[in-house]
């Protein structure tokens, strides 16, 4: 492959623009590994999971070359034409097309395939080489091509494409040289600086062929060339036969299904209780010794009964979460998740949505921002329309401080199901259903009036199975964990000091003023009227207005609301307050209340985005406001 | 494979006009693990393209393996396997192979 670099790596100093560093764009079906050889390359951490439509969205990264050179990548959604049907297809052609403001046109080309499936994967191939860049062929996963027996003549190939080609499997590292050799050559070849725009697009404008004859024409030109290289398919994958076999099987299936939802509800309760009683014990520790060590002053409140009591009861359920996310990450890196969309598609079909939309509102289990970005892969916009608009009604991790407070709270830990089930996971379990309930009745509704259409068409490509990467779920857990600790640190801890400040005054003799007195509890008491019919105190009161910017603010807020009033009593726990203050009826009241209002400044500014104006999310927030109000109303007035 | 004179997007394939066989076999009606051939794709220009952009191509190998829990079919194409509708597999008009069965 390219050896001109070699001679001209004389050093960085050959180009004296250093400002503009020459862009190469990741191009290639969906899932086919562009993601993860970015990771590779850049050493970030996009996501990777084996389902195509995984990257939605353009992630520009540095690659740092020997000699300190660097160089820009731009990983992009997964295409199989340009023909972009989608949101996110679209974001691809126009990085491609150079019509990203602020966006250079890419210098050159990194087409990347799945190397089992040449073939199909090459459809490509004609339309990305028309466009004239430089261009290196990667077949990636030649670990899976060998191991399945099949074979191809990469030189041959080369040769008649006319284009240098690198064998990877990105996911261990193998061959990445080879890439980084490519990248080396583009680097010191430097860059034009010009912009190219330049229009793409299925069918050549040049030829009149409808778009069947033009992907025949294409189709036999591929053929042609792949038996030219002596390509042998791989066989098929048995592990993939056997695993498909239980997994869509007619009746083991659904149970299988329902099972492993069974189990990540239960080991939430379970297996993250030792974890919980860990970090509980932390942060009771370091409170206590923050408190001795600290002089009795006003900060020494602050500290202690303002912000480690709000921020600690948040952290405490980062193992819930983690846990959650782990699932999550098992489930869509082996490959199950494609098959789950399958199973569900039927029943989507009835509500009015499609199989793919699954996908996205599975993900809306761990947060409804990607979520929302994660439904550009539907083709029709009604549909999308639809889905995004009931995705927040999934059950996100943000509410799982709030759920797993409650329940431990208000409800027993005895077992319902023999020993597979407990009274808690039953309950958390009814959350999400009442979420998907909602959903479903939501996303019938908005079909059948505001959002009519045609019933379109679900194809979904089922991936191999895949072994998943503890490597890369390690991390993931990490960077997990990170985000949230971050969200409690900033959020939760900004609004700790706020409500703490308000509780300080209006300043009596004695100091601090009973809180009912205070500024806080003034503000609690005129909201009082609102929330009364639900069984509401003001407390709880000031938990949903805080909670209005991020669920799990609530649990903060109520931890510092009760830190200060309980300064001088004896430490108890948050849940034993709680149960003291709120009725049964209350608390179920509350916890269907935070299963459907929409309390997420994040998912309305990412909606406002996506739907390219205020409309749609200030419908979404009323109504589901709304929603939970009447639902608390109604839950307190049954339990 | 050249048909330059049809300068408009069809609505549908134009069947092979050799066809001899039976006159409208769908692949929804193909038994699992049974290979036929495509013939055309009855279905408007929008609803195709996803399928022709994936290979599923006038003239392609399309072998049906599995049906999933809900009744839609799972077919092989050029080692990949997709997942339809039936709806969509009833739109999908094929023939069986001939005779010639080939090797692989
Ligand atoms: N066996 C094997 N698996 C790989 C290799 N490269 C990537 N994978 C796996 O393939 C799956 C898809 O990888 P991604 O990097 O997310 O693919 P992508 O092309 O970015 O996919 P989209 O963003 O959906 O277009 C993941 O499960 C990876 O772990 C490889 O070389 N060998
Ligand atoms: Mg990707």
């Amino acid at each position: 492959m390219a050896e001109q670099d070699l001679v001209a790596s004389g050093g960085p100093a050959t180009l004296d623009t250093p400002s503009v560093t020459p862009l190469v764009a990741l191009v290639g079906p969906p899932n086919s590994g562009k993601t993860t050889l970015f990771n590779q390359l850049t050493g970030l951490r996009q996501k990777v999971a084996n389902y195509p439509g995984v990257t939605v969205e353009k992630h520009v990264g540095q690659v740092s070359l020997d000699g300190g050179r660097t160089l820009s990548l731009v990983d992009l959604p997964g295409v199989h034409g340009f023909s972009a049907r989608t949101l996110d297809e679209r974001v691809t052609r126009d990085v491609l097309e150079g019509k990203v403001a602020g966006m250079r046109s890419p210098d050159a080309l990194i087409l990347i395939v799945d190397v089992t499936r040449l073939e199909n994967q090459l459809m490509l191939v004609e339309p990305v080489l028309e466009m004239g860049l430089p261009t290196l062929l990667v077949l990636n996963m030649a670990d899976e091509l060998e191991a399945r027996g099949g074979a191809v003549n990469d030189e041959a190939l080369a040769e008649r494409l006319g284009v240098d080609i690198v064998r990877t499997s990105a996911r261990t590292g193998a061959g990445l040289d080879g890439v980084r050799t490519y990248l080396e050559g583009v680097a010191d070849g430097g860059t034009a600086g010009v912009h190219v725009e330049r229009e793409l697009s299925n069918v050549p404008a040049s030829n009149a062929l409808p778009v069947v004859d033009a992907f025949a024409a294409r189709r036999n030109l591929v053929r042609g060339i792949v038996q030219e290289a002596d390509f042998v398919p791989p066989g098929p994958s048995r592990l993939t036969e056997r695993l498909d076999s239980l997994f869509l099987h007619r009746f083991a299936g659904p149970l299988i299904f329902l099972a492993v939802v069974l189990l990540v509800f239960q080991s939430i309760f379970t297996w993250a209780v030792p974890l919980m009683d860990g970090i509980d014990w932390m942060v009771a520790t370091s409170g206590d010794w923050i408190g001795t060590t600290l002089p009795d002053t006003w900060y020494r409140s602050l500290l202690v009964d303002g912000v480690w009591a709000g921020v600690g009861s948040v952290i405490i359920f980062l193992p819930q979460i983690l846990i959650l996310f782990l699932f999550l990450g098992i489930l869509e890196d082996s490959g199950y998740m494609a098959r789950a969309a399958v199973i569900a598609d039927r029943a989507m079909y009835r509500v009015g949505l499609q199989g793919r939309a699954f996908l996205p509102l599975l993900s809306g289990y761990a947060c409804a921002v990607p979520a929302i970005l994660a439904a550009r892969t539907i083709d029709d916009e009604r549909d999308r329309l639809a889905t995004i608009f009931v995705t927040p009604f999934m059950t996100c991790s943000a509410r799982l401080p709030v759920y797993a407070l409650l329940i431990a709270a208000f409800i027993p830990n005895q077992p319902v199901l023999g020993p597979f089930m407990n009274q808690r996971a039953a309950v958390l379990l009814g959350l999400y259903g009442l979420g998907i309930l909602a959903a479903v009745f939501t996303a019938f509704l908005l079909k059948r009036t505001l959002l009519k259409a045609q019933p379109t068409s679900f194809l979904m490509e089922l991936p191999p199975y895949r072994i998943p990467s503890p490597r890369t779920l390690m991390l993931r857990l990490l960077d997990r964990s990170k985000i949230f600790l971050r969200r409690a640190g900033r959020i939760i801890f900004a609004v700790a000091i706020v409500l703490w400040t308000l509780t300080q005054f209006p300043r009596t003799e004695a100091g601090p003023p009973d809180i009912e007195q205070s500024a806080l509890g003034t503000i609690g008491h005129v909201i009082e009227p609102v929330i009364e019919p639900l069984g509401f105190d003001w407390r709880v009161g000031i938990g949903i207005v805080t909670s209005l910017a991020a669920r799990e603010v609530i649990v903060g807020t109520l931890g510092t609301i009760y830190g200060v009033e309980t300064a001088d009593e004896e430490s108890v726990a948050l849940q034993e307050i709680l149960r003291r203050d709120l009725e049964p009826g209350a608390a179920i009241g509350l916890l269907v209340f935070f299963a459907f209002a929409l309390q997420c400044m994040s998912t309305v500014a990412v909606m406002r985005r996506e739907t390219a104006g205020w409309k749609w999310p200030l419908i979404q927030f009323t109504y589901m406001l709304l929603l939970g109000y009447v639902g608390a109303f109604i839950a307190f007035r049954i339990f | 494979m050249v048909r330059a004179e049809i300068t408009t997007v069809p609505m549908q394939l134009p069947v092979m006009a050799d066809q001899d066989q039976q006159e409208d076999l769908r692949l929804g009606d193909i038994p699992m693990r049974q290979e036929v051939e495509l013939v055309s794709i009855d279905l408007p220009v929008e609803l195709a393209e996803p399928l022709l952009e994936r290979g599923v191509l006038p003239g392609c190998r399309i072998c049906p393996v599995r049906s999933s829990p809900g009744g839609d079919p799972i077919v092989s194409i050029d080692g990949s396997l997709l997942a339809l509708r039936r709806e969509t597999a009833a739109c999908l008009c094929v023939k069986l192979l001939s005779s010639l069965q080939d090797a692989d």
